[in-house]
């Protein structure tokens, strides 16, 4: 099923200001849309107005082109997982998954067909007939999955469902929960504050800060072309490393001293940027061991993360300002030695400083 | 149960007692032993009175005991005991059914849902619990009078049901209140997904959660017309329309009527249907005051 946002907003009861407003969003039938955000952004109630759990203040959603701002959660077909599971503690779990096929009166022999099903799929029949009490955590998160699943509803609706799981698990279950958003068809919308899950799962992000759609898109576009300051700084890790300065004469100059001539695509989009102020962003991977004839830094090494495959090198430039740079694991750094280092210019980003918008 | 004595093994995870440790642990033991005491010695007594054929109308000190039923005989055969039992139990019975039944929707209601005069009706609640509903008993006679002039029918005992359950309602309210307030509304949520109406959504979902909590307002509110005597004392005029407490309290206010060893046994026999309905609970009430100790 399609589900599009046009022109959303929220505004809670006795609040001054709206925490969403103008949000227009297509997701498409089947797509794995994950809406990511720092914690306060408006995420999950954007998920709780597309499940009908919150009012819709203005705007309109369209479920398949059908108005659905005045529909009863019940009967928007979708399911939805909750960040701490919402399992009914006084049923087993056999119970839980049933309940809402018992509520629509579903025959009995279906109701089990389908319980049965999707325990098979998650592999929990073992504890079908425990209570949630009983039962570990990541065995609760199956049971919440089961429960969504056996509604067979057309879009499934996810609020943080792994933020409750430990890191080995987590990483376990981003891969099960893609393969069940393929065998079910169906479209998921997913919400999360984790770059991580959001990168590795969706195949369309929305990233959603202070209320307003900060960029919308592919995971990769995101890592290569991201939309703003904002973006640029939430997605990856390592944070991308931004370096205020000028433009003059079509070179960058860097407020903390080194100079940068961009490549001739970046040059053209910064042609009207002569003398103005830009941020200059650079990922830490994008910066290549050793001397080039341009485009040098120098820098000082203050701590070192050693990962195996690369090291993180916390830098220092002579004027304190600090830059992260990723080498290969096998390089050789020291703390305290001062090194050069050069510019990747394919990967550098332009942005304007005054809308911290993109450039190019 | 098996238990092995190991010895030379310290298995406590507290600290060895001290010798002023153990003497306070002593001391302890006698305070509690002394406070058993004063609520089981007067129960002896009453249990001995009743059964002791010696005592004539007054219980008196120094009497040898003779086992005997005559004072539960008189209490069957010369009073209206069985009138008084049948009457409180349905006082309570229809008190304690009142009171859940509106307690469930109001501490689901102030729980859940946001509406105009919330805080200041929770206030007010709680601000009217401070008065005793004994202050209005003037009002409650004139209220009375007047329903009953236009309906017959409603009789002083419903008008005592009424009173009772208007003050468990108030107080009970807070206390289920908090007891749901507790419980995630992710839960809600998700019965409504599921396709849960508003009350369904307490009759499926939150009602069994909260069984303890109204296992113990239940119990509260059955006690209640078993121990009050000034409401019914007043409101009810015909001695078979009596309560347990105001019919037995006719045994020993009057000289003429003097029977304090059938009041004994009336006394003691006032406890069967508490104590039934306790053992009935007893599962829900552990678990329910348990967590009730914790959310206050």
């Amino acid at each position: 099923m399609k589900v599009e946002l046009v022109n959303i907003g929220k505004k809670y009861e006795g609040r001054e200001q709206f925490t969403i407003r103008h949000i227009d969003l297509e997701i498409e039938d089947k797509d794995f849309c994950v809406i990511l955000g720092p914690s306060g952004c408006g995420k999950s109630t954007l998920l709780r107005m597309i499940a009908g759990l919150n009012s819709i203040t203005e705007g309109d959603l369209l479920f398949d082109g059908k108005r659905m701002n005045k529909v009863e959660p019940k009967d928007r077909d979708i399911a939805m997982v909750f960040q701490s599971y919402a399992l009914y503690p006084h049923m087993t779990v056999y119970d839980n998954m049933a309940f809402s096929l018992k509520m629509r009166k579903e025959e009995k022999t279906v109701i089990h067909d389908r319980v049965i099903e999707a325990a098979e799929l998650l592999q929990m029949t073992d504890y079908l007939y425990s209570k949630p009490s009983e039962i570990s955590g990541g065995q609760r998160q199956r049971v919440a999955l089961g429960r969504a699943m056996v509604r067979k509803a057309a879009v499934f609706l996810l609020d943080e469902p792994l933020s409750n799981l430990d890191a080995k698990l987590r990483e376990h279950m981003r891969v099960e929960l893609v393969r069940l958003h393929k065998s079910l068809e169906t479209t998921s919308v997913y919400v999360t504050h984790d770059q991580t899950e959001a990168m590795t799962m969706a195949t369309k992000i929305v990233l959603l800060n202070d209320g307003k759609v900060q960029q919308v898109g592919k995971p990769s576009e995101f890592y290569e072309k991201p939309a703003n300051l904002f973006v640029a700084g939430f997605i990856g890790s390592p944070t991308m490393n931004l370096f205020p300065g000028q433009i003059e004469d079509g070179v960058f100059k860097a407020d903390d001293d080194f100079t940068v001539e961009p490549d001739q695509a970046d040059k053209e989009s910064l042609a009207e940027y002569q003398g103005k102020r830009v941020v200059m962003g650079i990922r830490s991977e994008r910066f290549l061991a050793g001397e080039a004839e341009k485009n040098n830094i120098s820098v000082e090494v203050d701590v070192i993360e050693m990962l195996g495959k690369e090291q993180l090198l916390y830098c220092k430039f002579p004027n304190g300002k600090e830059c992260v740079i990723s080498e290969p694991g096998h390089f050789k750094y020291a703390i305290d030695e001062v090194h050069h280092f050069h510019l990747d210019l394919e990967g550098l980003h332009f942005f304007d400083e005054e809308t911290s918008e993109r450039i190019g | 149960m098996k238990k092995k004595k190991e010895k030379g093994l310290y298995l406590s995870d507290r600290p060895p007692l001290t010798a002023v440790k153990v003497g306070m642990l002593g001391l302890s033991y006698v305070l509690l032993f002394f406070y058993v005491f004063v609520i089981l010695w007067p129960l002896a007594q009453i249990l001995f009175a009743s059964f002791n054929g010696n005592h004539g109308s007054y219980i008196q000190i120094g009497v040898s005991f003779s086992f005997s039923m005559k004072h539960f005989q008189y209490l069957f055969g010369k009073t209206y005991f069985l009138n008084w039992v049948w009457n409180t139990i349905l006082i309570a019975l229809a008190t304690a059914a009142l009171t859940l039944l509106f307690v469930s929707f109001t501490g689901y209601a102030y729980s859940r849902y946001r509406f105009k005069g919330r805080k200041a009706s929770l206030m007010a609640i709680m601000l009217i619990q401070t008065i005793p509903s004994f202050a209005g008993i003037a009002a409650f006679y004139t209220l009375h009078s007047i329903i009953a002039s236009i309906a017959p029918w409603f009789s002083r005992q419903m008008f005592l049901i009424l009173i009772y359950a208007g003050g468990g309602i108030a107080g009970n309210t807070f206390i289920l209140k908090g007891y749901i307030d507790s419980i995630s509304s992710e839960l809600d949520d998700a019965a409504r997904i599921d396709g849960c109406g508003n009350l369904q959504v307490y009759r499926l979902i939150i009602m069994p959660i909260v069984r303890p909590m109204l296992a113990v307002i239940a119990l509260w509110s059955f006690i209640g017309p078993f121990l009050d005597f000034m409401l019914p004392s007043i409101l009810l005029n015909d001695p078979r329309s009596y309560t347990l407490a105001t019919g037995l309290h006719t045994l020993i206010n009057d000289v003429r009527n003097m029977h304090q060893p059938v009041f004994a046994a009336g006394g003691l026999l006032t406890a069967v249907p508490i104590i039934i309905l306790f053992i009935a609970l007893q599962k829900q009430l552990v678990s329910g005051l348990a967590s009730g100790a914790v959310k206050g």
